[in-house]
């Protein structure tokens, strides 16, 4: 829920960015059908760390390449908050062989087109290009991983466009806004407290220096996995890839992020007051599990039947059945440390909070002591088979689906059996993650309003 | 899987020094007409076991009863509300529990119907979409929650990202008291005008196979989906109306803005559109380099001057809307409230030299190969297939429109890329729409041309007319 896209994305993928992203929940049923090209893909890892894996798809003459970074908001502190983010923008601007736009320009010019996302735990690089332009792909892309140069005119500029950025996506979205609040308040300690745009302070007091060391730390071959999904012939791609990027001299290992969120030990409860708006926004994030918990799947299937889709408990009866909110989600963090779970509902404008607030409660409530039904998990998971199935229609969604595998649960092969392990997910083991997760005391409760002068008017 | 033909492969001898050395090729289709006049597309696609189906019913908004916009859109939503035998939480659960994805909505001239099934569940999804189209059940008790709610959600829209309702404001400001001016979801005046009956007369008299295209695309075999088809649609009835008819808009001369007000908005986001081009229209081509250029990719003019190099905005971009008549051809971006003026002369200044500046080979050459190579992936997913499909059915084009496309681009040269132009606003002549916080930016805009001021809170999406000049519908 924090991916900070560079680009301007089309409105609906604007909005859907900030809203809570639908769960990526590949699934299965009792006999899993197997990914057609599983067996294809190849992996190398170059001497100096780099891990490539390319995917050959002659589905369509085009290649998708994503190259993840680890490197997020997590890896900030105060006074640098929002530079992973700053710098994948500064990734784009010149390096010491190629001017500030030239990058842009060669892609475009050669019929690709790129983006790129941060979020509190990676930063990924998307290229998406006919296979022509592979060469011409390959040696851009080598070259900012190895020279890459800050002009501070471009940094002055760049900063602009990030507060332009930040004024869309939090100052002038009530949801932007109240989310970044509830993180910085069921944090305490660890770095996912920090807004992966910066707080306004940081955008403007960052240093030349700073973007250096972070360079040098977080930029090396060893800290990157780069994906290749497409029309490509995977022997040829591989060495074309060794030849660019295997003299990229490796990194010492960035420092390890050590800090623990200590146990939350009583229910948070923040109010965010806003001019100009009309509709509230109430909001609960408990802390869960990272993306390679065991409670992290079956968080999922139950978070879905919760507040996922029309047919979610919390949509029939806020929305259908008590007309208390215009629409209700969930999502669930899934990154390197332990992040949340988050539910959310927006009301009709003079909604009543309270009720919304009771009405959820009462429904945690019956969550927690009756637990789901059989038929709930049953189509929970058949909602994230159809999914895994629907991401994989793509180049770019099989690159994003064998990245996120690779580098939160360490194996990209773990795609091919996530159907058979959702297929293995329990009702014991979904009501029991619900129970230790849904609890008061575990959660930060979140509402924004209307200022009381806008309620006047 | 995908053989070229012996056309793709001339195509591609054509294309080598400029683009990809393979083009498109879409899976082959079987297309057939029902006795009842339902045109069907099937096109067999095997990669991942889904299907997907896409519902294309000619009318649309267009068909919006005066002073009741949104009508379509509304029925669109209430036909998955209950239909068949299945009341509203039968029918949500019937595809939630196989995983499905259904839904319908109404864009300015047809009303949509888009799922993906697994494959194993087409028969359950023709079956649903069916029922939703020939036999919604249409209950008072339904329509009340959407109704209420659609005009909730609008207020709710308003207090989000500007940017979901610039295009809305746009619309209504350049196309006025023409039907493409209608905002397709409804303004809050227009919902709260709207009845039950009003809906189930616009479903009797506009939504028919008579003018409807089913396209299906993935995971089957062609015979079996034909026959499955043919027994789902073969009774759905005409309806009752006729197809609507629209006439061209008129191009505005002289400038014309707009400033929605929206207090305490640290940014100010603006549109700049004239009428620009039709889904048939010839120079489609050149007319696409023009927007690529201009305001369609990351380097393009309006990017490169407004975010690279002055970082005044996030993102600046240029649109072309076809239908079947000319749609709205426009530019927008935002930036901060002080630096308003300055955002919009310097897109105007690259508006001018867009017009006035010769394009060098060189752009050119970058533009063809960006829209080339972009090309393919629209095509990719079962969705975007069946979509593309139904969409030319509904424009009454062939496939080679989208086979031939690249063929087409590379064959733009300067003098169809100068006279492609035409199709963005130039000097003057324009329709302004700026949301804003109208206490700071009010003064400034004046220069821009006459002003017409509202309210975001306006529960209607044009400003009330100021006098007797503006009919009223």
């Amino acid at each position: 829920m924090n991916d900070s896209p560079r680009r301007l994305p089309a409105l609906l993928l604007a909005l859907a960015a900030l809203a809570p992203a639908a769960f990526a929940k590949p699934a299965a049923d009792s006999a899993p059908a197997a990914v057609p090209g599983a067996g294809t893909l190849a992996v190398r890892t170059l001497d100096n760390g780099l891990k490539v894996v390319v995917w050959p798809d002659h589905d369509i003459p085009n290649v998708a390449l994503y190259t993840w970074f680890r490197v997020g908001g997590r890896n900030e502190y105060p006074g640098i908050t929002g530079l992973a983010h700053f710098f994948e923008h500064m990734m784009f601007n010149g390096t010491s062989t190629g001017a500030p736009g030239e990058f842009d320009r060669t892609m475009e010019g050669a019929g690709g087109s790129n983006n790129a996302y941060t979020s509190s735990d990676v930063t990924v690089y998307q290229d998406w290009f006919p296979e022509e332009a592979l060469e011409v792909v390959l040696d851009l892309e080598s070259d900012r991983m190895a020279h890459l140069a800050f002009d501070p005119e471009v940094i002055e500029s760049e900063r602009g466009v990030v507060y332009s950025e930040r004024r869309s996506s939090v100052d002038n979205d009530p949801m932007g806004a109240l989310f970044e609040q509830m993180q910085a308040t069921a944090f305490v300690a660890h770095p996912y407290q920090f807004p992966v745009i910066g707080w306004p302070s940081d955008v403007e007091n960052w240093s030349m220096d700073d973007l250096t060391s972070f360079y040098r730390t977080y930029y090396a071959p060893n800290n990157a996995v780069m994906f290749v999904v497409g029309d490509v012939e995977p022997d040829a791609v591989l060495e074309k890839i060794e030849a660019r990027f295997g003299r990229i001299p490796a990194q010492p290992a960035p420092r390890a992020v050590t800090t623990v969120e200590p146990e939350q030990q009583g229910e948070r409860r923040i109010v965010v007051e806003k001019e100009g708006i009309q509709a509230p926004m109430l909001a609960m994030a408990w802390h869960a599990g990272s993306a390679r918990s065991d409670q992290h799947l079956p968080l999922q299937l139950l978070l879905s039947a919760l507040a996922e889709g029309e047919a979610s408990r919390l949509h029939q009866r806020l929305v259908e059945r008590d007309g208390l909110a215009l629409r209700v989600g969930a999502s669930l963090d899934s990154g390197f440390d332990p992040g949340l779970a988050w539910v959310y509902a927006v009301l009709p404008p003079g909604g009543d909070a309270a009720a919304v607030e009771k009405a959820i409660d009462e429904e945690l409530e019956r969550l927690v002591s009756e637990g789901l039904s059989a038929g709930e998990l049953s189509r929970a998971r058949k909602v994230a088979e159809a999914d895994f199935w629907r991401g994989l229609q793509t180049i770019s969604g099989k690159a994003q689906a064998l990245g996120s595998r690779e580098i939160f649960l360490g194996d990209h092969r773990l795609l091919f059996d996530e159907p058979a392990r959702l297929a293995a997910v329990t009702l014991d083991q979904a009501n029991r993650a619900a129970a230790s997760v849904l609890r008061r005391i575990n959660r930060t409760v979140g509402l924004i309003r209307p200022s009381a002068a806008a309620t006047k008017d | 899987m995908r053989l070229p033909t012996l056309l793709a492969v001339i195509f591609a001898l054509l294309l080598l020094s400029i683009g990809p050395s393979r083009a498109l090729s879409l899976p082959p289709s079987q297309e057939f007409t029902l006795d009842n006049g339902l045109t069907v597309l099937l096109t067999p696609k095997h990669d991942v076991p889904l299907v997907a189906a896409s519902v294309v019913v000619r009318g649309g908004a267009l068909v919006d009863p005066p002073g009741k916009e949104g009508s379509m859109q509304l029925l669109a939503e209430l036909l998955g509300k209950g239909a068949g035998e299945r009341d509203a939480r039968a029918f949500v659960n019937a595809v939630a529990d196989v995983g499905g994805e259904l839904s319908f909505s109404a864009s300015t001239e047809a009303l949509h119907g888009q799922a993906s099934f697994l494959a194993d569940d087409a028969a359950l999804m023709l079956e649903l979409l069916s029922d939703a189209l020939q036999r919604p059940a249409l209950a008072q008790g339904e329509f009340d929650k959407l109704r209420e709610r659609a005009i909730q959600s609008l207020a709710a829209l308003k207090d989000g990202d500007p940017r979901a309702l610039l295009d809305v404001y746009g619309n209504a400001w350049l196309f006025r008291d023409h039907p493409y001016g209608r905002p397709v979801h409804g303004s809050e005046a227009s919902l709260a005008a709207l009845t039950l009956d009003d809906l189930r007369a616009l479903h009797r008299s506009r939504i028919g196979a008579d003018r409807a295209i089913l396209s299906l695309a993935g995971d089957f075999e062609p015979e079996a989906m034909r026959r499955a088809v043919t027994a789902v649609f073969g009774s759905w009835h005409k309806a009752e109306g006729e197809p609507p008819e629209v006439p061209t808009a008129v191009r505005p001369q002289g400038p014309r803005v707009l400033l929605v007000d929206k207090p305490g908005a640290t940014q100010s986001y603006f549109w700049i559109g004239t009428l620009g081009a039709a889904a048939h229209d010839p120079a489609s081509a050149g007319q696409d380099l023009v927007q690529t250029l201009f305001g369609g990719r990351f380097t393009s003019m309006l990017n490169a001057e407004l975010r690279v190099k002055s970082g005044l905005t996030y993102g600046a971009r240029a649109e072309l809307e076809r239908l079947s008549r000319p749609g709205a051809a426009a530019w927008y971006s935002f930036t901060r409230t002080d630096a308003t003026e300055r955002a919009i002369d310097l897109g105007l200044e690259v508006q001018e030299r867009l017009h006035h500046q010769t394009v060098k080979e060189d752009d050119l050459q970058s533009a063809r190969r960006y829209v080339i190579g972009q090309f393919a992936p629209e095509y990719e997913t079962h969705g975007q297939i069946a979509d593309a499909l139904a969409m030319l059915a509904l424009y009454g084009q062939p496939r080679e429109r989208i086979e031939r496309y690249t063929e087409e681009i590379a064959a733009v040269g300067p003098a169809a890329f100068a006279a492609a132009r035409a199709v963005f606003p130039q000097g003057r002549d324009y329709a302004m729409v700026v949301i804003g916080d109208g206490e700071k930016i009010a003064s400034t805009l004046s220069k821009y041309g006459p002003v017409t001021r509202m309210r975001i809170t306006d529960p209607a999406f044009s400003p009330p007319p100021a006098d007797g000049n503006r009919p009223t519908r």
